[in-house]
């Protein structure tokens, strides 16, 4: 089952539809109200898409200072090349810490690295503290956006779950109350922690430091309690300067939400301070993260979506994502910009990813970094067809089309032949010929003459 | 100015009258225009399907056939934007250099002199932004960007039609779901997408529905017809033309058989 | 003793390390193209009302009319800072005449642990930032870090001398390459993950003032 059957799943469900894309539209208006606050809106995503594309080509130095840098302040930087790897660090300095219960927050790095199974597999127990990423963790799904993972559930839905999961009353579905229910849930499991584990949302090489944002605390929260620290950071997350989170964070919430920044906004450099109650000391550990964005690099059609700064701003506009949902890609990363990520990572697994799409173009131009995505879905399609991707029928189709399309004598005779039966044939007929495009659409009337022949024909009776 | 006029494929069959109001606006412009024969597509298809040596092939005939000429002018945002944003990356420059493709209210609007002043035309009409006029050949301003305002030559040529009425719609410029083999393919997204800009129209009272592109307005059309009360479908060069080339200029280019004109 | 020296052989982490540094050396694309620096905004006309504004979006109060003797008295708070029986202040930030001064676990804790009991930190920010209502804050110790996020109440002293602009004018105040941890705080702990409802105290304060003082 594809993109194409869950979407036509998603949107047989009229309400919900029309609710899931209202939201997002809605979030949408919010972001446009927060960039017509700035008129240097279109100078920031320059700003912001020149010092993305300038990195791209400094990576290794930029690491490199990272890496010095954060070890001077106390940190430890480890390197990962792929999914596995990772997932091993992260367990290997749990299993050394004696770690049993770890509290996460937001990271689509682990996400796609599929961490929480793993660990959950050791033994270990992760909870997701980002209430829309418990919300999805308890009902044992994968976020359906990335910035807002329970927006594809409706609060009844989440009422259920928590009177299953945490007792409440059945039928509470208050969103204040259902916070607060979740809120001291979670409270006790911040406490109880043994370790924290954070994404990064950027990394700064000339001081060591990165940088942590939510609105809700939990990264905080999750990492002023225990006193492990593992941050996890793909290797496209980096900045030269500090200065230059400036345009970054001013675009980001603004992106994301229409907030003019997200309420912790956490710069770490070195390992949390010690309480002085006698524990081991804290430590900060730094996982860089491979698993493909060097293959992405080395692709000159797509490395532009390595700017990506995750704020989903394509998703939120995007009209497809809007009206099929985040669960119908598929993908760790849903929407135009993870239609971009998702091939380098599986091809044949997405190969139909980049179709989930009409090229309204609508994404890039949201794009606080400008990642062209559409251009690059579009580029997706030939690469796929030419790497054996695309059916081969359909390819066969798509020949003889442009056979007819570029031979005038061909394009004439099998036109007028299509039209001439399609004006004969009863429209119930045609309406089955017409396949998917008739399932929903009328078919238009068929002219009994082509412009070329009316254009003929008039030009005949009026020299 | 040598001037060629290219009817797309889809046009040349299904909407032949929209070719012959391209045609009769650039004659009454005043433009010595020459129709293209014998190249029916600028390749559109075939790239958006992922056939991208084939959509070249189709393209460098484009190109190739079309090079005497200065501009080509058609009644497609998306063809044009095909051509002007892609084929230039696809097919490198002939010798000589290669002619400019136009969509037809940017030419009108770039180097018009339609008669004037137009005649009345008293309906309700909504206009539905053609993604690839507005987001590849930025005519207009889309909504996401805050770039300076760039005006939008389909709107303002049809905002100077006494007893004309645009539509003002809650999403000016969302996509209306057709996307080429997007509409097959999708089915189910494209049609929901289709029905929401329709109500969005239908919420603005429009008695005619327009656009720049034939291609969004099939697909509206067919969604159209089979739900909700009737709603008149016209390429905005078929307004031009009743309204600048005068009135009853649909009812005499009727096509037979074609929508409308039974 | 790096894992090298104790094993006497390369490990793994080593050959991660110089494979992804070897794989984006190859991959690395030319420089990219100069590029516009967005020159830092001047400071809005009324900057006191732009920043209100702005912490109101983040579901922050501003307080503009107290004075730096008088501010407990102006906070909206569900009771008198007085009727708290745990409350954290910051080194200089105490009114002990209003009822404000480190007590209870404020003043006992041993671990940031015990800190989840509290219900008022007072911090005072370094700066704040116009644009977005934000205040900058490096934490004294673990404890006033952990202290920020479990109180129900966070209120944060600021000077009107101490107002920037914008980010642009923010970062270069900062020491980022001294600061172990460092943070914007621009609002209470809030989310909306429930169709969108916005819900003040996810996980931290469920209230969040801002103090503006004259100097």
């Amino acid at each position: 089952m594809g993109h194409v059957d869950r979407a036509r799943d998603f949107v047989a469900n009229t309400e919900r539809t029309t609710w899931h894309d209202e939201v997002l539209w809605f979030v949408r208006a919010k972001r446009d109200a927060a960039a017509d606050t700035l008129p240097e809106w279109e100078a920031l995503r320059d700003e912001a898409a020149g010092i993305k594309r300038d990195v791209l080509g400094r990576l290794p130095e930029l690491w490199r200072r990272f890496e010095q840098e954060a070890t001077a302040a106390g940190a430890t930087v480890h390197w990962a090349r792929d999914a596995a790897e990772h997932n091993r660090i992260v367990h290997e300095l749990l299993r050394t810490h004696d770690v049993k219960r770890v509290v996460k927050s937001k990271s689509m790095l682990t996400e796609e690295c599929g961490l929480n199974p793993h660990l959950e597999a050791q033994g270990i127990e992760v909870v997701d503290t980002d209430l829309g990423e418990r919300i999805v963790q308890l009902r044992e799904e994968a976020p359906s956006h990335i910035i807002m993972p329970a927006i594809h559930l409706k609060r009844g839905e989440i009422g259920d779950l928590f009177h299953q999961e945490m007792g409440t009353p059945a039928g509470l579905d208050d969103p204040d109350e259902l916070t607060a229910v979740a809120r001291r849930d979670l409270r006790a499991r911040f406490l109880a922690a043994e370790a924290g584990i954070t994404g990064v949302n950027f990394a700064v090489a000339e001081t060591g430091s990165f940088v942590v944002v939510t609105n809700e605390g939990n990264a905080d929260l999750g990492t002023a309690l225990p006193r492990l620290h593992i941050a996890c950071v793909g290797l496209e997350k980096i900045v030269p300067t500090a200065n230059d989170l400036a345009p970054f964070l001013r675009l980001l919430a603004r992106s994301a939400t229409g907030q003019p920044i997200s309420t912790y906004t956490s710069h770490f450099r070195a390992p949390r301070a010690d309480d002085g109650n006698g524990g081991p000391p804290p430590e900060l550990h730094v996982v860089i993260v491979d698993n493909g964005r060097s293959r992405l690099l080395a692709e000159p059609a797509f490395r532009e979506a390595l700017a990506c700064i995750r704020c989903g701003a394509c998703l939120n506009t995007c009209p497809v994502y809007r009206r099929s949902g985040g669960h119908s890609y598929g993908s760790t990363v849903p929407g135009p910009i993870g239609s971009v990520l998702a091939p380098s990572q599986d091809p044949a697994r997405h190969a139909e990813l980049p179709h989930a799409c009409s090229l309204c173009g609508s994404c890039s131009d949201v794009c606080p970094v400008r990642v062209p995505l559409h251009h690059q879905l579009l580029t997706w399609r030939s690469h796929l067809a030419e790497s054996g991707h695309h059916p081969r029928r359909r390819r066969l189709a798509f020949r003889i089309a442009a056979r007819v399309l570029s031979n005038a004598g061909l394009y004439d005779r099998a036109t007028r032949a299509g039209r001439w039966i399609a004006r004969r044939l009863p429209s119930r007929w045609l309406d089955r010929l017409g396949g998917p495009w008739t399932r929903s659409r009328a078919l238009p009337s068929i002219p009994a003459e082509s412009f070329h022949q009316a254009l003929a024909a008039r030009e005949e009776e009026r020299p | 100015m040598s001037i060629a006029l290219f009817v797309p494929c889809y046009v040349d069959q299904l909407k032949p009258r929209v070719g012959l109001a391209a045609l009769d606006l650039l004659r009454a412009a005043g433009f010595d225009v020459e129709v293209l024969d014998g190249l029916p597509c600028c390749g559109q298809p075939l790239l958006t399907a992922g056939e991208e040596r084939l959509a070249r092939d189709v393209a460098t005939r484009f190109v190739e056939g079309t090079r005497a000429f200065e501009s080509v002018v058609t009644p497609s945002g998306s063809c044009a934007s095909t051509l002007e944003i892609h084929g230039r990356r696809l097919v490198p420059d002939p010798p000589g250099g290669r002619a400019r493709v136009v969509e037809l209210t940017r030419f009108l609007s770039d180097n018009g002199a339609l008669p004037s002043p137009p005649t009345e035309f008293p309906r309700r009409v909504g206009l539905h932004a053609s993604c690839h006029a507005l987001r590849e050949l930025r005519q207009g301003t889309p909504s996401e960007t805050r770039e300076q305002a760039r005006t939008d030559p389909a709107a303002a040529l049809l905002r100077e039609i006494p007893g004309l009425e645009l539509v003002d719609l809650t999403r000016r410029d969302e996509c209306c779901g057709f996307g080429g083999v997007f509409a097959v393919e999708e089915e189910a997204v494209s049609t929901r997408m289709g029905l929401d800009r329709l109500s969005d129209h239908r919420r603005g009272r429009a008695e005619v529905l327009t656009s720049t592109d034939v291609s969004c307005l099939l697909h509206l059309e067919g969604l159209a017809r089979r739900e909700g009360p009737p709603l008149e479908v016209l390429h905005v060069a078929e307004i031009l033309a009743e309204t600048h080339l005068g009135a009853g200029w649909l009812e005499t280019n009727a096509i037979r058989g074609a929508d409308g004109s039974r | 003793m790096s894992a090298r020296e104790k094993t006497g052989r390369k490990v793994d982490g080593d050959d991660a390390r110089s494979e992804i540094l070897a794989r984006l050396e190859a991959a690395a694309p030319e420089p990219g193209e100069p590029f516009q620096r967005v020159p830092a905004p001047a400071m809005p006309d009324d900057p006191t009302s732009l920043l209100g504004a702005r912490l109101g979006q983040n579901g922050g109060v501003l307080v503009t009319n107290a004075s730096a003797t008088d501010w407990p008295t102006h906070l909206d708070l569900p009771a008198s800072p007085a009727a708290f029986a745990h409350v954290h202040c910051q080194a200089g930030t105490a009114l002990p005449e209003h009822g404000v001064a480190s007590r209870g676990v404020g003043l006992e804790a041993k671990a940031v642990h015990d800190l989840s009991p509290l219900d008022l930190c007072v911090l005072e920010a370094e700066f704040s930032v116009v644009e977005n209502g934000a205040s900058w804050h490096v934490p004294a110790s673990a404890l006033e870090r952990g202290a920020a996020l479990l109180a129900e109440h966070l209120v944060i002293l600021t000077r009107r001398s101490r107002l920037v602009a914008t980010l642009h004018q923010a970062y270069p105040r900062m020491t980022l390459g001294h600061t172990g941890f460092g943070w914007f705080l621009s609002g209470p702990s809030k989310t909306a993950d429930i169709e969108q409802a916005l819900v003040l105290g996810a996980h931290g304060p469920r209230t969040m003032h801002l103090v503006l003082l004259d100097d």
